[in-house]
């Protein structure tokens, strides 16, 4: 029936996204850690494109010394030092966990030395995950500060060796830290990633010169939030033209308006992470406001966004 | 001291909701906190003794990214409202404070696990220290009326920064000490002797506290003087208030398992000296 007041449907808009063999329903999911199975007590997370565990690592790791957050400009700064139970603690405890909330996990995976990751990939085999995404990222490690990630032959030799021990697709989160990122974003294309994640937190240093003290325990950590939303925004166009496998961004996006930012730039799917902390509900709302963005924005396939962006 | 988190079933931890809460009241209480009075029906029927929430000061991609966690000052569920003193600190609670009545608010709650109360117990101290007191009041509300009796310390640098005292004496608490820096009544041997002299005859069995280190440790000591064991609500700067972020482990890496998280395992640990 057909009336006043009564408007047509809208033509469905298609969100679904592929990253490789990696089918998503839309292309909504968290960033790793700023995310858990917990959150599935406040909104429905089973209507997110995939869900995104904290990096596991082999062993047990305590993290770091508080304080572990603080307020920035525009941001926040993290030194939370990836506590992890370990592989076997993670396969027992946490995964069954994310297994249970009804979207494709995909699990985060690091190390502290090229062969961890190979070792964690291995200890994961046995277990059921939609993929892999490899944080060759993390900025504040104990390692001094330098990161894998930096090295683009590690990146090679990392990731490759993942792709060698899973049979599923594996996404490569790179790190900021890098003087260009088109090469670390070829090196994990040509290792055979089927994605790779633009990009991690942006190293940072928060000081108060009462105490001469940096205010996070561990010193530097990660700056996140909107403040890096150009940021990322500028890596993530950069890598798609590097790369012909999709492209995975993240950074401060907190709208249904930034996803179509990144997707603009060159981004096939997104993670969203620190704005999920004041505003728990904002990736599920996200994926709701979608279609009326894509018909707003004149696409009845979301994908067709993708990388339009000219100048 | 040393925090060992209290054993716990799920029964102690309500299922957590966010809302849009309305602010109905946001205004100066004294020269140092606000009170905020949120019309938020969920938490003013869940929210046990020393729970908190998480409030978004935040709003249309301005003002802070993280929310803050503040404690629930008192609850009314039959009303649906729930009240938190703030003390205006910085960026965070700047914010709070310029929200308006009429305006809404993301409210995450509640959180945490709080206070736990033995069925055996029949006599209860609880100390608190300027805004930390705001932790112990709800457990007046929850003892009242009842047969446990309850013996309250509410402390603070100035006459103003004392709060809590007439939420203890409108909950039939047997005494209230409202103590401050100004005349020397908050220093800790003065507190120790006062306390001493009207409590060992007849001592409590648990010991709440909340606030100050210092606070914290007379009431380990006294802990062991009668026996009672003690219960401390601690902070720490948080993001999730879930438990997923890591953000507000209790201490440093003390060996390959992380330290207990305060949003998850606490605020309320056991505490005892080493
Ligand atoms: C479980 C819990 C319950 C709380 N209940 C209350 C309450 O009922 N009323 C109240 O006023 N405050 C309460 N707090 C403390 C409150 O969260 C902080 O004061 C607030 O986050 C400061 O934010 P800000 O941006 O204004 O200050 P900031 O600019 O972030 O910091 C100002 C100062 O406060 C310190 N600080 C920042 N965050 C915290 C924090 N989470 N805990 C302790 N110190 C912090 C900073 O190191 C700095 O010295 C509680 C904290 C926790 C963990
Ligand atoms: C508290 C916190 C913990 C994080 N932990 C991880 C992690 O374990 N692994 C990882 O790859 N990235 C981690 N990150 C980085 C985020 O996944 C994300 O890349 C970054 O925060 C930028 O996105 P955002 O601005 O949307 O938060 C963490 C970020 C925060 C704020
Ligand atoms: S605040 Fe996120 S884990 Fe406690």
């Amino acid at each position: 029936m057909s009336g006043p007041g009564v408007t047509a449907p809208a033509r469905p808009v298609d969100l679904s996204v592929r990253l490789g063999d990696l089918e998503l329903a839309n292309p909504v999911m968290p960033a790793s850690g700023c995310f858990g199975p917990e959150l599935a007590e406040l909104v429905p997370v089973h209507r997110l494109g995939a869900v995104v565990t904290k990096t596991v690592f082999a062993q047990a790791r305590p993290g770091n010394r508080a304080h572990r957050l603080g307020e920035s400009a525009h941001g926040m700064l993290n030194s939370v030092g990836i506590p992890s139970r370990g592989v076997h603690g993670f396969a027992r405890t946490d995964l069954p966990a994310y297994q249970r909330l009804g979207a494709p996990v995909i699990v985060s995976v690091g190390g502290l030395s090229e062969g961890e990751y190979w070792r964690v990939t291995e200890e994961l085999a046995g277990t059921e995950h939609a993929a892999i995404e490899v944080n060759v990222s993390c900025p504040n490690l104990e390692r001094g500060g330098v990161t894998l990630g930096s090295d683009v032959g590690a990146v090679r030799r990392v990731v490759a060796g993942v792709v060698a021990r899973t049979d599923v697709p594996v996404l490569v989160k790179l790190s900021p830290d890098l003087a260009t990122i088109d090469a670390a974003a070829r090196a994990a294309q040509e290792a055979g990633a089927a994605a790779v994640t633009v990009c991690n937190s942006f190293p940072g240093l928060a000081v108060a010169p009462e105490t001469r003290r940096a205010t996070l325990g561990n010193g530097t950590g990660g700056l996140s939030g909107p403040a890096i939303k150009p940021l990322a925004l500028r890596l993530v166009w950069q890598a798609a033209q590097a790369v012909t496998i999709p492209v995975v961004g993240c950074g401060g996006i907190a709208t249904a308006h930034d996803v179509a930012e990144f997707l603009v730039a060159g981004a096939s799917a997104v993670q969203i992470g620190t704005a999920t902390f004041a505003r728990p509900f904002v990736m599920t709302e996200i994926v709701r406001e979608l279609p009326a963005l894509a018909a707003r924005l004149g696409v009845t396939r979301l994908t067709d966004l993708v990388g339009t962006l000219s100048f | 001291m040393t925090l060992q988190p209290l054993e716990r079933t799920d029964e102690d931890r309500p299922a957590p909701a966010w809302c849009h809460a309305e602010v109905l009241v946001n205004r100066p209480l004294t020269e140092r906190y606000h009170h905020l009075r949120l019309a938020a029906p969920d938490v003013a029927a869940a929210a046990r003794a020393g729970q908190f929430v998480m409030l978004t000061a935040g709003r249309d991609g301005s003002g802070p990214v993280l929310p803050r966690p503040m404690a629930v000052y008192t609850r009314d569920a039959a009303a649906g409202v729930v009240d938190v003193l703030y003390a205006v600190v910085g960026q965070g609670t700047r914010a709070l404070a310029g929200f308006a009545p009429g305006e809404r608010m993301v409210v995450v709650g509640p959180l945490g696990r709080g206070f736990a109360i033995h069925p055996e117990t029949d006599r209860v101290l609880v100390v608190g220290r300027g805004i930390g007191t705001c932790s112990l009041t709800c457990v007046a509300q929850d003892l009242a009326p009842g047969p446990v009796e309850l013996h309250a310390v509410t402390s603070g640098r100035d006459p103003g920064s004392v709060i809590g005292a007439e939420v203890f004496r409108e909950h039939g608490a047997a005494s209230v000490r409202a103590v401050h820096d100004t005349d020397g009544s908050s220093d800790v041997a003065v507190l120790r002797a006062r306390l001493c002299g009207e409590l060992d005859g007849g001592p409590p069995q648990q010991i709440l506290t909340c606030g100050s280190e210092r606070l914290a440790r007379l009431c380990a000591e006294l802990g062991e003087r009668w026996g009672a064991s003690v219960q401390v609500s601690v902070e720490a700067h948080m993001a999730c208030g879930l438990g997923y972020c890591h953000g507000c482990s209790t201490g440093g890496p003390t060996g390959p398992e992380e330290s207990p998280l305060v949003c998850r395992d606490g605020p309320v640990f056991w505490l005892s000296l080493p």
